[in-house]
């Protein structure tokens, strides 16, 4: 039997997705604004975006604003896929134990 | 996504709990964007409200920056959209432009009904129509530092009114204009 999508199925990445698909589509989010929003630590939450990233639902820029490293991360078309997808299962699991 | 493997291994009880943790995640995260968003408003309206309630405290005849700033107000306000270059930003123009006109409309409306006797009551009706925009841009969006610079925006142009009709538009200058520096501030640093 296959698992839930690991990959959103957890509860730090589930809120970086959730953090980016609140934004417009493309919108960037900031590292340390994400930070601040899904509440886990730098190197916690620099793990999970990799996975994200590797998984082709996150990409990531690096640039510099003026002498601070910054990094942004946005959600790709097919993260946002996803995670719209893992959303209506949650929702067809409710409705199907309600009709039961 | 697999939907059947989902549904085979998450309970009911779990599923609702997952879509509570989004759905707090994802309006917490909408809302520092929309701060993110404002805060630049903020402070050229700010920056507006101290220059042009200022020269009209210390020149009456002054009041004729008004217009002129507020033609600057609504320009900026229109570049930092466009500067956001975001998805909201898109749409932001043709409500911006619409909104104005509908308060204006409003305003015309209201004016030609009730119309104000002293300066004074213009001076203090449109801080109180900001704030009310704040307030309900608060209330519907669930953001609780819009709210709160609504009813501060409010309670303060409300002080100056009643209690310091003398010093009421250099009250505005200094309180109102720098309020809303501060609350741009404010909502950039959330």
């Amino acid at each position: 039997m296959d698992q839930p999508n690991a990959i959103i199925h957890q509860p730090v990445r589930l809120k970086i997705m959730a953090a980016l698909r609140a934004l417009p589509q493309g919108e960037q989010l900031e590292f340390v604004r994400l930070k601040a929003i899904v509440g886990a630590t730098e190197g916690n939450l620099g793990a999970h975006i990799t996975t994200l990233e590797e998984a082709g639902y996150a990409a990531i820029e690096k640039d510099f604003v003026g002498k601070r490293p910054r990094t942004r991360v946005t959600l790709t078309k097919e993260g946002r896929r996803a995670f719209e997808d893992y959303v209506a299962d949650l929702r067809t699991i409710i409705d199907a134990t309600r009709r039961e | 996504m697999n939907l059947g493997a989902t549904a085979m291994t998450l309970s009911r009880d779990e599923a609702e709990s997952t879509l509570r943790d989004i759905s707090k995640t994802e309006r917490r995260s909408s809302n520092l964007f929309g701060y993110r968003f404002g805060a630049p408003h903020l402070f050229l309206w700010g920056a507006i409200w101290m220059i042009a309630y200022g020269a009209t405290y210390l020149r009456p005849e002054w009041s004729i920056v008004w217009p002129i700033l507020i033609v600057v107000g609504v320009i900026g306000s229109f570049w930092l959209s466009w500067r956001a270059k975001s998805a909201r930003a898109d749409t932001f123009g043709w409500r911006y432009g619409a909104t104005l006109v509908a308060v204006f409309l409003f305003v015309g409306a209201l004016f030609a009904i009730l119309p104000p006797h002293r300066d004074a009551q213009v001076a203090a009706f449109f801080p109180i129509l900001v704030a009310l925009f704040y307030l309900l841009i608060g209330i519907w969006t669930r953001g609780v530092r819009m709210v709160v610079l609504g009813l501060a925006v409010g309670a303060l142009t409300l002080f100056g009114y009643f209690d310091l009709p003398a010093y009421f538009l250099l009250w505005m200058a200094v309180v109102g204009g720098g309020g809303l520096i501060l609350g741009g501030f404010w909502l950039r640093h959330a």
